[in-house]
């Protein structure tokens, strides 16, 4: 490709990726510097004066400082489910890889399975209901975490597949024990695909917003997608605040992409061409 | 003291049996080598004795103790695995140190058995790196103070130095052999290559097909192998052979004839085998003579090499043949050459394959 | 008694096996199994009784397939099963082909390709709703950015989201903008591996470099393809948050899909209906995308 026509397509290409991708983004941004008056114009525009920290202030106040408990929420949900689900699907992706059983095949079936089927809604609210666990946070971590499992298992069982099996069976010589031999010489080693499980998941599940809305009702336990859900209705001819809502929830995923953007992508691609 | 027993030891996965009761004894301090073809079971019948894989029949006995269903940890035995198997996360240090620390071993006397180890291999500078800082050689060597430090009653080596460049195989094989002086532990290694098994052995077992085909110590093993496939497979070259027909047998003697050979008597032990018969005569490529006698053949290939000179012949039934000859001879492919050689050097293998050595 | 003599004297002469335990223990699989199989297999399992039931979580009545027939009966049902099948056909269609144009144009030598690829992607990892509300503001007929923006052009913009011929396209252009960055990593990834011999011996047999997409490119990130077609068509069936952020399936029934029906039905206490709309759905991605992930493999396996 010549140096001319490289530099002009390149040019082309930032302008529409410009275009299409960032203008939606400088919009939100314009408008989280705007007072009420003037954001119900949704033009885009320079804002008349910086009323952002007012913005700020309001949304994270209204509602007796909900969002706020929202973020709370939201960080326990994800910090604790993104827990559960590394140990434990690497724990399966483990004996899973190493210790082939006519068992599994089923497995396997039911991992693609839960990669595909729905959640079937009504009857887990019915069982989380006669568990005692509908609307806890609790119950959430733990649906967040059946929900997450399988993409887990998948990345992790790829990798391990990679680490050979005599580092096992020195240790098992060397005297370690089943529990040693994994979270003394396995689990290390899974460090790079931990982290682009934790990133990945951190992700999926701090942006979910169709599972709290079924399984997390009321706003004790309210979590950011559902308390920006519920302000839309509040806000509606309140668009400055309703944009400061979404850029503030939109801040952690971007600090994870400006830190972490190559195990996003690694995750993603090597957990979706696994799969 | 027996070091190591095994007793009719079996191994089966489902239908297939890849060991078909292998029984061995091996005394206390004895380096004992495992060779064999890829797939003779020589690396399962080690990790049979390693307790990595089940025992499905048989008995196997370390230091008189009977192991069958005892975990790894607690047979006394230590392993150096072909690819080291090194644990990629912990330095030199905590590599050596692992097993110590798992039994919960006192941190000064982990320390002093870890830098004891070190010094017997000299990689003391060695300790704080990580695998990935070290060459393969030096990793071999930390394999191997992973095991001296469980201080085992019998040390596996699972072809421990085919992963090494040819130069520093031979240093590493003359550095376990001085380690076994050393230490005087019974060592069982198993590996594809001869050489070392020549070199290193106190006692070598040939497998094939799951079956111990011979024991012995290796020059027995070259001189006085068992059987068609012991014979093949030990000595390089290869050893040659020809089908020959039995023209008479007189107590240790066996006259034979054929194709490719004139008559010749051979010492051999002759019970059951009578005149008509067809057996297999084999004779060592180092052990054919430049001189006109019993065998014509017509050169196919010539490798001068100055001390020595390697030919590719053909005899008259088609079969090839390698003829190393001492010194140098200027011969040209196409052209014959007349061999012989002394019978009390050549091997007469009977119809079922098995050798016929003179009482 | 007598199995224990028998092995007491069994154990002289021929051992009995013994397993040793293995170091790959089964109860690793334990905790996962037991989140995995209460919330997720056994309501599973469950929903294929409920759906056959009138149910209001605290008794249920069976009714055989009444459910079903009436989301076969009732039009706006129907329409919530047809637009699920258009948006999934539409989105992953348009996935495909702009996730490997931009991936073909982000592997070129581009001038600043690391900040086009960041710019594509990072719309992935942005929250749904907060997406689908921000489109919502920009897609109004008279107010919104991008109607302001055609108008500017001289061009009429359409009614977005208010046109019912139009709404549930609109969601679906907003879907792929937000996941075709996803797309585009995965083509990315495949076109990264195809080694460059090809293109080097295409060079020497004189290849344009549209022959070389069409002739190397293509046919050898099919793996790439296969995975985006399958993972976004399944995506676009289950589609919900978007959906409900932007048009709460209106206007009227327009934008409805099974699972807007199946929340739509949990709300107004329909139980056993919207149960039944789960095994629909589930139905309809098993009808689906079995097939499709089938034919698409075994052509893979002819080449």
């Amino acid at each position: 490709m010549s140096f001319v026509r490289r530099y002009w397509l390149g040019a082309v290409a930032i302008l529409a990726s410009g275009v299409v991708f960032l203008v939606p983004f400088a919009f939100i941004i314009l408008t989280t510097f705007k007072d009420q008056k003037q954001s119900a114009l949704r033009d885009f525009s320079w804002p008349d004066g910086n009323h952002l920290w007012s913005n700020i202030l309001e949304v994270v106040t209204t509602r007796n400082w909900m969002l706020l408990t929202a973020f709370i929420n939201s960080t326990i949900l994800t910090v604790a489910s993104v827990t559960l689900l590394v140990i434990f699907a690497a724990m399966v992706g483990f004996v899973l890889q190493r210790r082939k059983t006519r068992f599994n095949g089923l497995i396997e079936f039911l991992i693609l399975a839960g990669l595909m089927i729905p959640p079937a809604v009504v009857p887990t609210i019915w069982l989380l209901q006669g568990i005692g666990l509908f609307g806890k946070l609790h119950g959430m971590i733990l649906i967040e975490v059946a929900y997450g499992l399988p993409f887990s298992i998948i990345l992790y069982r790829a990798f391990i597949a990679t680490i050979p099996r005599e580092l096992d069976e020195a240790a098992i010589i060397d005297g370690a024990r089943p529990f040693d031999v994994f979270f003394r010489v396995i689990l290390p080693l899974l460090w790079p695909v931990t982290v682009t499980n934790i990133v990945v998941q951190s992700v999926a599940v701090f942006n979910d917003f169709t599972n709290p809305l079924y399984y997390l009702p009321g706003n004790a336990n309210a979590t950011v997608q559902l308390t920006l859900y519920n302000f839309q209705s509040q806000f509606q001819t309140s668009y400055n605040l309703l944009f400061t809502n979404i850029a503030l929830i939109t801040i952690p995923p971007l600090l994870v992409f400006l830190f972490f953007n190559r195990q996003i992508v690694a995750g993603m691609t090597a957990g979706a061409v696994k799969g | 003291m027996a070091g190591l027993e095994l007793k009719a030891l079996h191994k089966s996965y489902g239908e297939v049996e890849v060991i078909k009761g292998v029984d061995l004894s091996v005394t206390h301090g004895e380096f004992v080598v495992f060779v064999g073809p890829s797939g003779c079971g020589k690396s399962t019948l080690l990790r049979m004795i390693a307790g990595l894989e089940d025992i499905t029949g048989g008995e196997l006995w370390i230091a008189d103790k009977l192991c069958n269903a005892v975990e790894p940890r607690d047979r006394g035995i230590a392993m150096v695995f072909q690819n080291y198997a090194l644990y990629p996360h912990m330095t030199v240090y905590d590599n050596v140190g692992f097993g110590l620390k798992l039994a919960k071993t006192p941190r000064d006397v982990r320390d002093q058995k870890i830098r004891e180890a070190a010094k017997i291999l000299q990689m003391e500078h060695l300790l704080e790196r990580k695998p990935s800082q070290l060459s393969g050689g030096q990793r071999q060597r930390v394999a191997i103070g992973r095991a001296i430090v469980r201080q085992p009653e019998v040390f596996l080596f699972d072809e421990p130095l085919s992963n090494l460049d040819a130069a520093l195989r031979v240093d590493m094989r003359m550095e376990l052999a001085k380690l076994h002086q050393d230490l005087g532990a019974t060592m069982v290694y198993v590996t594809h290559d001869q050489v070392e098994a020549m070199t290193l052995a106190d006692k070598i077992v040939v497998l094939n097909g799951g079956v111990v085909q011979q024991v012995g110590a290796p020059i027995e093993l070259y001189q006085r192998p068992a059987n068609l496939f012991v014979a093949g497979f030990i000595g390089s070259p290869k050893m040659n052979f020809i089908g020959v027909t039995v023209e008479s047998v007189v107590a240790d003697t066996i006259t034979v004839a054929g194709k490719d050979l004139a008559t010749m008597a051979i010492p051999a032990d002759g019970t059951g085998i009578k005149p008509g018969d067809t057996v297999t005569l084999g004779i060592r490529p180092h052990d054919l003579l430049n001189r006109a006698g019993t065998i014509v053949g017509e050169v196919m290939l010539v490798e001068r090499l100055g001390n020595e000179t390697n030919i590719s012949l053909k005899l008259p039934s088609g079969t090839s043949w390698l003829v190393v000859l001492d010194g140098d001879h200027d011969l040209k492919p196409g052209g014959s050459v007349d061999l012989t050689f002394d019978p009390a050097r050549a091997i007469i293998f009977g119809s079922d394959g098995v050798a016929r050595h003179p009482r | 008694m007598a199995v224990m003599t028998e092995t007491g004297t069994a154990s002289a002469v021929p051992l009995p096996a013994m397993k040793r335990r293995s170091p790959y223990p089964g109860w690793f699989f334990l905790p996962a199994a037991i989140i995995y199989g209460v919330l997720f297999l056994l309501p599973t399992v469950a929903s294929l009784y409920f759906s056959l039931t009138r149910w209001n979580l605290f008794s249920s009545t069976f009714i055989g397939f009444d459910n079903f027939a009436q989301f076969l009966r009732e039009p706006f049902l129907i329409k919530g099963l047809v637009n699920t099948v258009i948006y999934a056909v539409v989105t992953s269609g348009l996935k495909v082909v702009l996730g490997l144009l931009l991936a073909v144009l982000l592997t070129s030598q581009i001038a600043a390709r690391g900040y086009l690829r960041s710019v594509v992607f990072f719309p992935v990892l942005v929250s749904t709703v907060g997406v689908g509300i921000t489109f919502t503001v920009l897609m109004h007929p008279t107010q919104g950015m991008i109607n302001e923006g055609l108008a500017l052009l001289g061009i009429k913009g359409p009614g977005w989201l208010v046109d019912p011929n139009l709404a549930l396209f609109s969601v679906a252009l907003v879907d792929v903008w937000k996941g075709v960055g996803l797309a585009t990593v995965i083509y990315i990834a495949g076109i990264v591996a195809i080694p460059k011999d090809y293109y080097e011996a295409a060079r020497i047999d004189g290849a344009t470099s549209f022959q070389n997409f069409l002739y190397i490119t293509l046919p050898l990130c099919r793996p790439a393809t296969v995975t985006v077609i399958i993972l976004s068509f399944i995506g676009g069936l289950r589609t919900f948050d978007l959906i409900w952020a932007m048009t709460r399936g209106g206007p009227g029934f327009a934008s409805d899909t099974v699972a807007s029906v199946i929340y739509k039905q949990y709300q107004a206490g329909f139980y056993g209906l919207s149960t039944a709309g789960n095994v629909v759905l589930f139905i309809l991605i098993a009808v689906l995308v079995v097939p499709l992930t089938m034919l698409l493999n075994r052509r893979e396996g002819h080449e």
